[in-house]
């Protein structure tokens, strides 16, 4: 227990901890994982989906991915319901931008307004943390250029080649750091998101969506049967790999696929 | 001297406005747009108190973007224009009202079927055929009261557009500096070509 | 004590919004809006009309508050960039107040404002917008746009509008991704971009030479040329008009002023090389 300095939010810990702030930051390894991949000029957002309960009516849950402006999307992990109030209000932020300065906001500005909202969220009395960390992807007016940014309970934002929030979001950027390659093409940045989504999801792609973001264009959800092709693509070149491994070096272990620890929410 | 003009028929609406942004006895302009897209399928023409029209029509188009994002479907046109009328109305009765006149034109994404509003600064609100603004309305209406009918084609449509501008070329006292005419269908909002430089005789 | 207490132990539920009525988590986002200062009104219903009748000197010639008025002032843009030129007499009434006035406003080094109407209006808004237009350098980390900075100011004094602002601005500059970009902003509101704009008591005198003589493809010498050319129409014809011209070019690496030299001798100079202004004698009988 930490001694009565998380009861009240805007409380530092004596030792500088503000417990509130830190504890949203376990509900957000406990959402589903989320990941952003920047191509040489596509940005693919990929979210775990959890899977949807035998009377659910899946066409109209919302989803992880959503948009804030025609240029701009946003992926979170945490609570759901936050979410929502986060991104409404992006969403005002982003039309009350073109209506002031005719220009749609860039992604610069409207992760760091994001942001903004979540600092003020550790800071007043009477209210408490947003329990969600976002990715924000998109391409500024006339650029060419894919960005990705994060942002976090605390406020904090960074931008990133290749990210990963959420459940097991350590053993995805893990995999990411590994894998991602400078200038990638559009086709490779999907397959390398989904691969590493792939790292946490077991049950493939039915629980595995993508959005994928071109310069200029509108935001694309790939459909079901087009991630699912790229699983069995996955599959079966791990399958393939595996074989290989096993033929180089007999006798070396059953277990061939590095399989990670299911979660990493003590690192 | 503003021209607002909208003719609707079987599957489209037209909408013209006047291409002259004055001041005082000076034209600053003479290539101004005075209509804004509210969504894909929807456009709104407006005339008025300089600086109210814009901020006002602007207003409104960045609700609807906003309304689309969050309820992830667009507005209808007879939704947007029962908003709009109430967006006036409200400023109506506030300090500072908005002094606008509007046209807005639409069509109906799902059913297809187009339709027209005339909307003045007092916030009255009617679906018509055909309708005009400012002083367009004394010579237009009466030829489209005997011109049009409700399924013309929109090349029929353009024909009675033409006709109608003719008429105010020849016999309003102030040159109006040509038309931006825009037809709304089912595929978008799309420019249609108008040549402002035409000399109309009168007789 | 208790009342700040209860502020700050206030269940969120009980709230919709907490920052709802907070000014000061504006303040946190938009740290300069508290430096746009919000200005005393006279404590009268209609504080524009108030105005009007103690500053209006046409229909009352013994108005106890008398603005400075009057003035041309041009910009048009051309392949080379942009052309900015003004006169520099300041009028209250029919009193000439001072023939050195400064009416283009140096924003930063590739964006300038014109100023006419209320001298005071325009020089403490285009200082405003300076101050905005830097801001947003430093937070967006690059150049703002003459789009965006235009658009400031037009919001800005339509929020006053009905207020008594008096205002007829061009904003003018050349960026990387706009290329030459001219605007238009008025008190009333209005915002246009353009080609070419002349604004003022002796705009009528300025758009007649300008007009005729104007094309896109002009070469940057005849193009100053025609803007000194212009404001000394407007500054021979106008009596509200006169004193300096205040020339400048902008490009794309920034402004270059081309002088602010009397209208007199240049006036002179015309007529007597050109011949033009034939209808002014220039011997004495």
């Amino acid at each position: 227990m930490a001694s009565g300095y998380d009861r009240a939010l805007s409380v530092f810990s004596p030792d500088g901890h503000v417990f509130q702030v830190e504890y949203a930051g376990e509900a957000v390894k406990r959402g589903t994982c989320a990941v952003g991949v920047k191509g040489k000029d596509a940005v693919v957002l990929g979210c775990e989906k959890r899977s949807a309960m035998k009377l659910q009516d899946t066409r109209i849950t919302p989803s992880k991915i959503q948009l804030l402006d025609n240029h701009v999307a946003l992926a979170f992990a945490g609570l759901n319901a936050d979410a929502r109030i986060l991104v409404d209000k992006a969403r005002l932020e982003a039309q009350s931008h073109r209506l002031s300065v005719e220009d749609p906001v860039t992604i610069d500005y409207i992760t760091k307004y994001v942001a903004g909202v979540q600092q003020r969220y550790t800071q007043a009395g009477g209210v408490r943390p947003f329990g969600i960390s976002t990715l924000v992807v998109g391409f500024d007016k006339n650029s060419k250029i894919p960005r990705l940014y994060q942002t976090e309970p605390s406020g904090i934002y960074s931008a990133w080649k290749a990210n990963a929030i959420g459940r097991s979001s350590k053993t995805v950027r893990e995999f990411l750091e590994r894998n991602y390659k400078d200038d990638m093409e559009t086709e490779a940045t999907i397959r390398l998101a989904i691969k590493s989504l792939l790292e946490v999801v077991q049950t493939g792609a039915k629980n595995i969506e993508i959005a994928l973001m071109l310069p200029g264009e509108e935001i694309e959800m790939l459909p079901t049967d087009e991630i699912e092709e790229y699983v069995k693509e996955i599959e079966q070149e791990k399958q393939e790999e595996a074989a290989k491994k096993k033929t180089g070096r007999a006798g070396a272990g059953s277990a061939a696929l590095p399989t990670r620890g299911q979660d990493d929410a003590a690192a | 001297m503003e021209v607002l003009l909208g003719i609707s028929g079987k599957d489209f609406v037209l909408i013209a406005a006047s291409k002259a942004a004055m001041r005082g006895a000076t034209i600053l302009k003479a290539s101004d747009d005075k209509t804004r897209e509210l969504n894909k399928n929807t456009l709104m023409a407006y005339s008025g108190e300089a600086g109210d029209t814009v901020q006002f029509a602007e207003y409104i188009q960045r609700n609807a973007q906003l309304y689309s994002m969050r309820n992830e479907t667009e507005l209808s046109p007879p939704a947007l224009a029962n908003f709009v009328r109430g967006e006036l109305a409200s400023s109506l009765r506030s300090r500072k009202p908005y002094q606008v006149n509007l046209l807005l034109g639409g069509v109906d994404k799902d059913t297809g079927k187009p339709s027209l509003f005339w909307l003045d600064y007092l916030a009255a609100l009617a679906e018509v055929p055909y309708a005009a603004h400012g002083y367009a309305q004394y010579y237009c209406l009466s030829i489209l009261d005997k011109h049009h009918q409700r399924d013309i084609s929109l090349e029929r449509g353009i024909e009675l557009l033409n006709l109608c501008a003719d008429e105010l070329k020849r016999r309003l006292p102030i040159d109006f500096k040509g038309l931006t005419v825009k037809a709304i269908t089912a595929d978008g909002v799309k420019d249609i070509p108008y040549d402002d430089d035409k000399i109309v005789k009168s007789a | 004590m208790d009342a700040l207490v209860a502020k700050y132990s206030r269940p969120a539920a009980e709230e919709s919004d907490p920052f709802e009525n907070e000014l000061e988590s504006h303040d946190l986002m938009n740290p300069a809006d508290h430096l746009s200062l919000k200005f005393a009104m006279p404590p009268v219903a209609q504080p524009s009309s108030w105005l009007r009748a103690a500053t209006d000197d046409r229909s009352n010639p013994e108005c106890p508050i008398k603005i400075a008025h009057g003035t041309t002032t041009l910009a048009f843009r051309f392949q080379g960039g942009i052309i900015v030129a003004t006169d520099s007499r300041a009028t209250a009434g029919d009193w000439i107040a001072s023939q050195t006035v400064k009416k283009v406003i140096e924003i930063n080094s590739v964006l300038l404002g014109t100023m006419a109407g209320g001298a005071a209006d325009c020089q403490y808004w285009l200082a405003w917008l300076g101050m905005q237009c830097r801001l947003h350098e430093l937070r967006h980390k690059r150049r703002i746009s003459v789009a965006a900075a235009s658009k400031i100011l037009a919001n800005l004094v339509y929020s006053y509008k009905g207020m008594g602002l008096s205002m007829g601005t061009m904003c003018a500059g050349v960026t990387a991704e706009e290329g030459p970009a001219l605007y238009y902003v008025d008190s009333d509101g209005t915002r246009l971009a353009g080609n070419l704009f002349c604004v003022g008591s002796g705009q009528t005198f300025a758009y007649g030479v300008l007009d005729a003589e104007y094309k896109y493809e002009l070469s940057n010498e005849a193009a100053l040329e025609l803007g000194r050319r212009s404001i000394l129409a407007a500054a021979h014809r106008d009596a509200y008009s006169g004193g300096y011209i205040n020339l400048y070019h902008i490009e794309e690496k920034g402004w270059t002023r081309h002088g602010f030299s009397d209208t007199n001798p240049i006036f002179w100079k015309t007529k007597l090389e050109k011949g033009e202004f034939s209808n002014v004698t220039s011997e004495l009988e």
